[in-house]
């Protein structure tokens, strides 16, 4: 299952839909992140939800906050979300991709709440609806939540 | 991308086909479009089976060629014509291709600006027709983008003579058969044709022919006669896909719009 | 798949409301040929809802003067508007002292619910008999548009919902009168010209109905315990205004 929907994933990530909406403008698809942190706010707004973590380098032991751009609220809430469902405080792993302005900032694709494992889809504007656990088994959506 | 990931990518493309075989099986293909009970097709659902048209973000309205291959969104007509096949004058063309090599860094649309046009019909989230028997118009109500709404009078009335440039027009339409036909003019061009960056003008006359070939498919196929950014009327479209049981939910897009600042487009890297 | 005849009967109109057309309308308000009334136009006739008598929201029977931005002649009247908890009329008061220079509105964000009705710029009512719903579209504001289900479901669980502008709604016909429930306000809007707070738990109960040909006469019950210490009540009017609603977006001017 998890082979699946990782395959599932890069599936994604391979459709061509990137290149026709602002996702490209803003985020660089050849950089992937991976993060981990304590959520510090949870923005659940249009035309993005947004999540705050407080990310701590493992060397310097130095925090940085870093924001995250997801889906729309209504994507999100198809993928299992409700608005509290993080909680200020908790341990959370993001997969992404870096914003092209070099700051602390990416585009969620997978949010995955340490204490249960559980991987939230995001909604990711990265030409599909749809990431993470509760989508993995249905095909493909067409690239529709990709823009307001 | 890795090689490593070459193997879960063809076991997920192999399943995605998979699925699509299973979808496609009944041999009798998509149902036939409602119909009201005067014979004549319905844009919408019944009390039974609510829905809403999703707009396709991926559509384009001409193809184009990328790294040597022409690119042709699903549900994009297949009758588009090329990129080459567009009669842009020098300067629309110059615009269309600046504003595509910066990734659409400047689109209004990212910026809450409403957008007639084709781009209304290719806006997520949701897109109602309403047909109000009442007053002989049709309502086109946007989830996405601003939230806003476009009304399509079908009374017989002539189009304005030297209306207030707005950004959805002005419109008016008549039923060609089960085609409704709807004439614009009078924009202010300040918005994006399309998601791509397609421009016009304020001389630009709009023709959309909007169709239901079946339950599934609105057909969506806008006429653009601009004589100040082509040098003679063009068309392209797309089918917008029937989403069965999606309702409309209050959006806006001017909430909290953190993007605009971060689109540096490739420069950025 | 044909649609139930009662999606479209409505082509046909009684003709003494067609005979609308002209002259000062103190007549009635137009009906559908089972009787039911209409908010909106009706064939080859242009109009829609405007010129909202109100220019603020204070609690119905209280009398303060207002200006047409809702701010108070009398500073000192505050406290009478709406039976404020202290909080929300301190807020109310920082407003109004400040000059309303954090309205939202002043960054395009939607008027919001009741604002709305009072924001002028035209609203008209679509009922979508199909789908058992009404639209509301406005002109005023950010020229955005509303739903009422009005398809006998239960009204949603605000803490299950997202938050928005226009609220969740759900309404039914008390006679010739559209009655709406809504939950599931954000506290991005101000709730009125003026400056009245409210917060997440805001939900209004609203009364529309069309005592003549020209007049449109709304009601809103406020219930935010949060922010009032009872519910309480205003009402306005709009006027039916001949010709289209325009089109206008806000621009914040910095675009």
């Amino acid at each position: 299952m998890n082979r699946f929907a990782t395959g599932l994933l890069l599936l994604v990530m391979a459709l061509p839909a990137a290149t026709h909406h602002s996702f490209a403008a803003q985020y660089d698809s050849k950089k992937p992140v991976n993060l981990g942190g304590v959520v510090t706010r949870v923005e659940w707004t249009n035309p993005h939800v947004y999540i705050f973590v407080d990310v701590t380098d493992a060397k310097t032991k130095k925090v940085v906050n870093w924001g995250f751009e997801m889906g729309p609220p209504h994507m999100l809430q198809k993928a299992g979300w409700k608005r509290n469902s993080l909680k200020i405080g908790e341990q959370v792993e993001v997969e992404g991709w870096l914003a092209r302005d070099g700051s602390n900032h990416a585009n969620a694709r997978r949010v995955t709440r340490s204490s249960t494992g559980e991987a939230l889809g995001a909604a990711s504007s990265a030409g599909q609806t749809l990431t993470g656990s509760g989508a993995a088994t249905r095909p493909p959506a067409p690239a529709g939540a990709t823009a307001r | 991308m890795h090689r490593s990931a070459i193997a879960p990518l063809a076991l997920a493309l192999f399943a995605a086909l998979a699925v699509r075989g299973q979808e496609s099986a009944p041999a009798e293909g998509p149902p036939p479009a409602p119909r009201w009970p005067d014979g004549r097709v319905s844009f919408t659902g019944t009390p039974d089976e609510v829905g809403n048209w999703e707009g396709p973000a991926n559509a384009s309205i001409f193809f184009e060629v990328t790294a040597g291959k022409e690119v042709r969104p699903a549900p994009s007509l297949a009758t588009n014509p090329s990129l080459d096949q567009v009669p842009f004058q020098p300067w629309a063309k110059e615009l269309y291709l600046q504003r595509h090599a910066s990734l659409q860094a400047e689109d209004p649309h990212t910026r809450c600006k409403p957008s007639g046009g084709p781009r209304f019909f290719h806006t997520p989230y949701g897109m109602e027709i309403v047909e109000s028997p009442e007053t002989g118009e049709v309502f086109l109500l946007a989830v996405g983008a601003p939230h806003s709404w476009r009304v399509i009078p079908v009374d017989g009335r002539a189009l304005p003579e030297n209306p207030e440039p707005t950004w959805y027009g002005h419109s008016v339409g008549r039923w060609e058969g089960d085609t409704l036909v709807v004439e614009s003019t009078g924009y202010n061009a300040r918005a994006w044709l399309t998601r791509e960056g397609v421009p016009y003008t304020p001389q630009l006359k709009l023709t959309e022919r909007i169709s239901r070939p079946n339950r599934n498919q609105l057909r969506y196929e806008a006429t653009v006669d601009d004589p100040g950014a082509y040098t003679a009327p063009w068309s392209g479209g797309w089918h917008l896909r029937w989403s069965a049981g999606n309702e409309p939910f209050d959006y806006l897009c001017q909430e909290n719009n953190r993007d605009p600042a971060r689109m540096t487009g490739p420069q950025g890297e | 798949m044909k649609m139930p005849g009662h999606a479209q009967f409505a082509t046909l109109l009684l003709a003494a409301s067609v005979l609308a057309g002209c002259g000062a309308r103190e007549e009635a308000a137009p009906r559908r040929t089972d009787g039911t009334i209409l908010f909106d136009r009706v064939k080859d006739e242009k109009g829609f809802w405007d010129l909202p008598s109100v220019a603020s929201l204070a609690e119905a029977g209280v009398s303060v003067e207002m200006d047409a931005r809702g701010k108070l002649k009398d500073p000192a009247d505050a406290a009478r508007v709406a039976p404020f908890q202290p909080w929300a009329l301190a807020l109310y008061q920082h407003r109004q002292q400040n000059d309303f220079a954090d309205d939202p509105m002043l960054e395009c964000i939607g008027p919001g619910n009741p604002r709305q009705m009072m924001t002028p710029g035209g609203v008209r009512f679509i009922e979508d008999r199909n789908f058992r719903r009404m639209y509301m579209i406005y002109g005023g504001g950010n020229r955005n548009w509303r739903t009422v289900f009005l398809d006998g479901r239960e009204p949603p669980n605000p803490d299950e919902v997202n938050l928005s502008f226009l609220g969740l709604a759900v309404g039914r016909w008390e006679g010739d009168t559209l009655v709406v429930d809504s939950t599931g306000y954000n506290t991005r809007f101000w709730m009125s010209n003026g400056g009245l707070p409210h917060t997440e738990a805001l939900r209004l109960t609203e009364r529309f109905s069309r005592p003549s040909h020209d007049e449109l006469r709304y009601e809103v019950e406020i219930d935010d315990s949060r922010t009032y210490t009872r519910t309480w009540k205003a009402g306005w009017t709009l006027k039916w205004v001949a010709g289209d609603i325009q089109e206008q977006f806000c621009e914040t001017g910095r675009e």
